[in-house]
């Protein structure tokens, strides 16, 4: 970041941020596990959705996105991770279908972590996390071929996804399977209200390994990133009635030669104030350079650029050039 | 030109390619990463968590740094960085590309890994004799055919310095054949693949827009709304009338300095509601949405960072 460029303004809302988050992580594993989480009926319904694949005998399918390995696939296995518990525990077949090789790497090593703390490594099916493709549309053929042909029971789809998420879940839906979503990609979030029977919508996805687990570290994170919400809230708040005050302000300096031109204010002026004017209208209608600008405002000063023209030309000194060159 | 090439510069731990340094640099990168790779395997289970930690949280605070250090304002290639500030600054900014290529070539590692994974699943399938082997054949069949196809053409047209390959009159059988699987066939399957979301728009539109609650009856209004907004002969219709009406309305006693007395009927034009319901309604919606999302993935992030997540182990 540039300071100049920006202002020191984001990068302490930042820091704030990230400060109210350690903070509550900090306060949550000295407090234990007693903090509430609403209730999300989506994370409510994978063990129902699990319970009904194991009497079908049929498969559970998950498929984390096809994002590559960033903070949202890791959460999508985080999640997919719950869920594998619960299916290595009534021995419900998995399918964990991955577009990204690094994924696949991270997904198969914590599945097989999960059979192993379950005490049943020997279920574990090296061929359940499967790295397909990484072409996007031909991630959603084989996808969708699969629910066809293994016809799924329960299908989650959860992590980053694009155009192919319709496709996933009106597959799912044609064979009647229970499907529980969640996109980071806000554009996506509709098709799978359309589709699916349970969906997470925005941060619920990042809540759902708090919200599954309980962890005093996880559930601490989600109060304070409740707090950041509360300061994005309260500045946004601030925000507007500061830029409501700055434009109020403005509008009545610029306003105020206007209606101030009468012959009486014209009369009580200075001559400083007067300038070059000769009559009150001619004075109504001259620039003033002390009257606020929009640059001026503090709302204005905290987002924009703040620097000017003489501050980006430094003197440096040249390398030396290198030995032998030039000749 | 000179001027040009006289900059060029290689980074800090690179040496021009192709050189004597360039190739001893290379045989000792490959053996240390070697070495590295099979001490990793060597480490004990419980000290493996600490040791990734470690390197994530180093990585991870070069980024962190990189976002929190100034950089240098306007420095050139050929100028020297003023002060520890400018020199700390330059350092990062040079380090990020190092980083960014370690970590291209531990991806194209993975991605060797993913492919065997494919490849043991459908040989498997092969072998066994199993149900839909069909597939497996088709798989197999097309990736190896690509592949040879591509590399060849690939080879093919690095060698071909006149340009010759840009008419399709030179093109030889390797040419030819990478042509019809990639532009002919994949890419066309690709689009098939994308074509079909229209007709998934249409079945998931369908059931989405039962009116069986309050929700889903707004959800309805307001998409009938958006819909005829977008049908142009509809709107220009709908709003002509509406301007007509709002023109030609004869108010008492109206204020003579409005131009069309009836302009408050001007908010019933088709597009206006559209553009309210989106502008008031949807926008801070999905802004809302956009928050809280990226509140996640920063505490995600951070987690993540500083070795408190400990993934799906724990959970």
């Amino acid at each position: 970041m540039q300071w100049l460029d920006t202002g020191w303004f984001g990068m302490l809302f930042v820091i704030t941020m990230v400060a109210f988050i350690l903070y509550n992580i900090h306060r949550a594993e000295k407090r234990g596990k007693d903090l509430f989480i609403r209730r999300i009926p989506g994370l409510n319904a994978i063990d129902d959705a699990i319970g009904r694949a194991t009497e079908m005998g049929r498969p559970v399918l998950m498929v984390p996105g096809i994002g590559d390995l960033n903070a949202i696939s890791v959460q999508a296995i985080n999640i997919y991770a719950h869920v594998t518990k619960a299916a290595a525990q009534f021995g419900t077949p998995i399918r964990l279908c991955v577009a990204n090789a690094a994924v696949y790497t991270v997904a198969q090593e914590v599945i097989r972590d999960v059979y192993q703390e379950q005490g049943v490594p020997e279920k574990f099916d090296t061929d359940s996390v499967r790295f397909l493709t990484d072409r996007q549309f031909a991630f959603a053929a084989t996808v969708s071929g699969l629910i066809f042909r293994e016809r799924v029971a329960a299908a989650f789809f959860l992590g980053e996804f694009f155009a192919e998420s319709l496709i996933f879940a009106e597959s799912a839906n044609s064979i009647g399977a229970i499907q529980v979503a969640g996109s980071t990609e806000k554009s996506q979030t509709p098709f799978f209200i359309a589709a699916c029977d349970y969906v997470l919508i925005g941060d619920e996805f990042y809540a759902a390994s708090a919200y599954l687990t309980r962890q005093p570290l996880l559930v601490g994170s989600l109060v304070g990133q409740d707090w950041c919400k509360l300061l994005i809230t309260a500045s946004i708040s601030i925000g507007f009635l500061w830029l409501s005050v700055d434009r109020t302000r403005m509008v009545n300096e610029h306003r105020a030669p206007l209606e101030a031109a009468s012959p009486e204010v014209w009369a009580a002026l200075t001559d400083d104030q007067k300038g070059d004017a000769e009559s009150a209208e001619g004075w109504a209608k001259t620039d003033k350079p002390e009257l606020i600008k929009k640059s001026d405002t503090f709302v204005h000063r905290l987002f924009n650029p703040m620097y000017n023209e003489k501050q980006l030309i430094v003197e440096r000194q040249k390398k030396p050039a290198p030995a032998g060159e030039g000749q | 030109m000179m001027e040009l090439l006289a900059q060029v510069e290689y980074g800090p731990l690179a040496v021009k390619p192709y050189s004597t340094e360039w190739l001893i640099g290379l045989i000792v990168t490959f053996l240390l990463a070697a070495g590295a790779a099979i001490g990793l395997s060597k480490v004990p289970a419980n000290f493996r968590r600490p040791i990734v930690s470690i390197g994530t949280f180093l990585c991870g605070l070069i980024y962190v740094l990189y976002w929190l250090w100034p950089r240098p304002v306007n420095l050139k290639p050929d100028q020297v960085p003023n002060g520890m500030v400018e020199q700390v600054g330059k350092g990062l900014s040079d380090t990020l590309p190092l980083l960014a290529d370690v970590a291209n070539i531990l991806t194209s590692f993975l991605l060797g890994l993913g492919v065997y994974s494919l490849a043991r699943i459908h040989f498997g399938k092969i072998i066994k004799r199993q149900s839909d082997r069909g597939f497996s054949w088709v798989l197999i069949v097309s990736a190896t055919m690509i592949s040879v196809f591509g590399f060849v053409d690939y080879i093919l047209r690095s060698q071909d310095k006149a340009g010759k390959l840009v008419d399709r009159e030179n093109w030889g059988f390797f040419n030819v054949g990478q042509d019809i699987m990639f532009d002919g066939l994949l890419l066309q399957m690709d689009s098939v693949m994308f074509s079909l979301i229209a007709f998934f728009i249409l079945s998931a539109a369908y059931r989405a827009f039962r009116i069986r609650s309050v929700e889903s009856t707004v959800m309805m209004a307001s998409a009938l709304v958006l819909m005829l907004s977008l049908l142009s002969p509809i709107m220009f219709q709908w709003n002509t009338m509406i301007a007509q009406m709002a023109k030609g309305m004869n108010i008492p006693n109206a204020d003579p300095s409005i131009p069309y007395p009836g302009g408050f009927f001007h908010n019933l034009q088709i597009s206006d509601w559209a553009n309210w319901v989106k502008g008031n309604l949807q926008t801070p919606a999905l802004r809302a949405v956009d928050f809280g999302i990226l509140l996640g993935a920063l505490a995600m992030g951070l987690r993540l960072w500083l070795g408190l997540e400990k993934g799906g182990v724990s959970v």
